[in-house]
């Protein structure tokens, strides 16, 4: 504050505490808290902090931010309008072929277009985001369970075309689409793994915050009532699918051009979807940021076990799925939820 | 919004003249009809050899649906984790039957080997029996208990988690190897209808029919059979009349964990013990609940061959790697036009909220 005339203490303070509050609500406009903005301040700046300046870390932070954003973009469906995308790493995968194909200048596969990743991620997107808006006017009509073994099935479907449409894809031996950049350093991909996951997880807490998101809640906690408000379920329902696998196909697309190997196996599998489904529920249904929060320290643990213990295959994914239900079993709030129960104790001691 | 079809009891029982049937089941006969002439179809393309395949698998399926389709109708658990029963099965049949094949080579005897594999099959049954009790009361119970909302997806997920931790434990456990046995019995195979059956694949498919329509005279005619269904029905009301609501699940679900076990063993053969045998058994045993409706235990055992049929059609015409690829189009397309499967679901409770 650069101003002539000195103020006085008082009215330093207050303009201070007004700074603050407007940075406050600012930031809560677009999902964060301060203390959230301090965590992601860290994760940008842990790249050039040792340990995590080692190669091998740098990929699992990016590997976490991946999950993270997949998290986010999968709680948008299962924790707002409460369907279970189960066809969720199909469509990811979906994504990550069509612009892993658009990007293909090898003569192996039947065409060779050779478009820049760059575009080919956006169109990726869009596919994706094309199958999901069919896939969402077709399960509207069905509820909960239905809707969810639709999406399985289609997601099934998915990967089958996947691996038998071997012209297209090398089936399962795998495509090994170009990469963004030509290096062979991690620190740039974190950066743009980290953007995308920003943009993921900002697009739809803007959505969330809006009275399109308080329709999602309406229609994901009885959606009987919300039609009786006035809401219709069918056009939100549908709307937020698009997004979602949008989202979905968008990070695929960075999938196949940072790893740099694609099989369908490891990419559209259905334990896939179960990863995501894991981590979101763990950081707590309907938070966006919980499941985000949770897939860092989750990669981690779960990368230094399957290093440390290679005798133990599977352990990991052991943890996951107990973790999953020992969540949903006994404290179905995840992180968040304990996140918000620590917070209401605070304040009441504080009165 | 869940479509309900009014139901006219007075005219189904006034009229039950063939056309009106027709008419009041058109998804149904439609279906049945196309299967029976892509079933003619197939056995003049391919000859009756496929058809035997397709009556195997079919009853295979048949009653892992039935299963599935019991758990769903009784206990409202959308069962992710069913193809897991039927790994544990494959696994106890293998180390039970494998020893016993062992010493039976070292100083034969004919009335054992005729026996030793039932003694797999049973014993993989009981294990399944055992794996529903704990799988029940260490899972689902606490599950009940603690949820208020939303039952049917969490139950669902909670499956999924069980299937991901049984799977990985596996693996972990035995390892990724694959154990199989090449035949049960060590007989030449049946002649009929001038081609050569394996008499596993006959027991396996005579244990599936003798197994179903012994779970059918179960759930028609005993008391404990009644009161499930009484559960299915209404569970307020079962419980006002003195049903144990919790002994009901338990059984329930056991013995959809037993006879899927049952058919892990069975197949053996066909099907070898590795960690994620249970994919596929899952897959096409969900095709078979979709189709049939959810929860409608008569339909799954009747869309247990019509899927088979589709599997073996698709073999047939278009090879093995589009086996689950069509079938799963199918489906979906099933799923658009009836979502509530040719034969109808029988479960009220699938609006969740």
């Amino acid at each position: 504050m650069t101003t002539n005339q000195p103020l006085s203490t008082a009215d330093r303070s207050a303009g201070a505490a007004g700074w603050w509050e407007k940075l406050k609500s600012a930031l809560l406009r677009i999902g964060f808290t301060p203390l959230g903005l301090v965590m992601l301040l860290l994760l940008a700046a842990s790249p050039w902090i040792p340990p995590f300046n080692q190669e091998h870390y740098l990929r699992w932070l990016i590997m976490g931010a991946f999950l993270a954003a997949q998290s986010v973009a999968f709680d948008f469906t299962a924790g707002y309008i409460n369907v279970v995308n189960f066809g969720f790493a199909a469509i990811l995968g979906l994504g990550a072929y069509t612009s892993a194909i658009l990007a293909n200048t090898s003569p192996v596969l039947a065409i060779q277009p050779g478009i820049s990743p760059w575009i080919g991620i956006w169109v990726g997107a869009i596919v994706a985001g094309i199958v999901g808006l069919g896939l969402g006017v077709i399960t509207l009509r069905l509820r909960g369970i239905y809707a969810a073994v639709m999406a399985w099935f289609v997601g099934m479907a998915l990967l089958g075309l996947a691996r038998n449409l071997v012209t297209l894809t090398r089936g399962p031996l795998g495509m090994s689409p170009e990469t963004f950049l030509d290096t062979n350093a991690n620190r740039p991909y974190f950066y743009i793994i980290l953007g995308m996951m920003l943009v993921v997880y900002i697009t739809l807490r803007l959505v969330t915050r809006s009275h399109i998101g308080l329709a999602f809640k309406a229609i994901g906690q009885n959606l009987d009532a919300a039609r009786a408000s006035g809401i219709n379920p069918t056009r939100y329902k549908v709307l937020n699918f698009t997004l979602s696998c949008f989202f979905a196909g968008w990070l695929g697309g960075f999938y196949a051009h940072f790893f740099g190997s694609l099989t369908p196996q490891t990419l559209m599998h259905t334990s896939k979807t179960v990863e995501v489904l894991a981590i979101a529920y763990i950081g707590g249904r309907g938070s966006l940021w919980g499941g985000m929060v949770v897939a860092f320290p989750f990669v981690f643990l779960t990368e230094f076990i399957r290093s440390n213990f290679t005798n133990l295959p599977g352990l990991h994914l052991i943890i996951y799925g107990v973790l999953m239900i020992a969540v949903m079993t006994y404290y179905p709030g995840g992180l968040s939820g304990a996140y918000a129960w620590l917070l209401s104790k605070i304040r009441r001691t504080r009165k | 919004m869940e479509q309900t079809r009014p139901i006219k009891v007075a005219q189904i029982r006034k009229d039950r003249s063939l056309a009106n049937m027709i008419k009041r089941n058109r998804p149904a006969v439609a279906v049945l009809l196309g299967s029976f002439v892509l079933a003619v179809f197939l056995g003049i393309q391919a000859g009756p050899s496929q058809l035997i395949n397709t009556f195997v698998t079919g009853g295979m399926w048949a009653l892992l649906a039935v299963g599935l389709a019991l758990v769903f109708g009784v206990m409202n658990i959308s069962h992710f984790a069913h193809g897991e029963s039927f790994m544990v099965g494959a696994y106890v049949a293998y180390f039970i039957f494998t020893p016993l094949q062992k010493s039976l080579r070292a100083n034969p005897n004919a009335f054992l080997s005729t026996i030793a594999p039932f003694l797999g099959i049973i014993a993989a049954a009981l294990a399944g029996l055992v794996l529903g009790v704990i799988l029940e009361r260490l899972i689902f119970y606490p599950l009940r208990k603690n949820t208020k909302s939303g039952w049917v997806m969490n139950a669902f997920l909670v499956t999924v988690g069980i299937s991901f931790i049984m799977t990985n434990g596996a693996t972990l456990v035995m390892g990724p190897n694959f154990r199989g046995i090449p035949r049960y019995w060590d007989v030449p195979p049946v002649q009929m209808l001038g081609i050569r059956v394996s008499v596993d694949r006959l027991v396996a498919f005579g244990l599936a029919i003798v197994t179903i329509a012994g779970l059918w005279l179960f759930l028609r005619n005993t008391r404990t059979g009644r009161a499930i269904r009484a559960v299915a029905q209404d569970e307020t009301g079962a419980q006002m009349v003195g049903i144990n609501l919790t002994f009901i699940h338990t059984l329930t679900f056991a013995l959809a964990t037993a006879t899927a076990a049952m058919a892990g063993a069975a197949l053996l053969f066909m099907f070898q013990a590795y960690p994620t045998v249970g994919l596929k058994p899952l897959y096409f045993s969900w095709y078979v609940v979709m189709l049939a409706g959810l929860g409608n235990v008569a339909g799954a055992a009747v869309g247990g061959f019509i899927v088979a049929l589709l599997q073996t059609a698709t073999q047939q015409f278009f090879g093995i790697n589009w086996e689950d690829v069509i079938p799963t189009v199918v489906m979906v397309i099933v799923l658009i036009l009836v979502p509530s499967g040719i034969f109808g679901s029988e479960v009220k409770g699938v609006q969740e909220q």
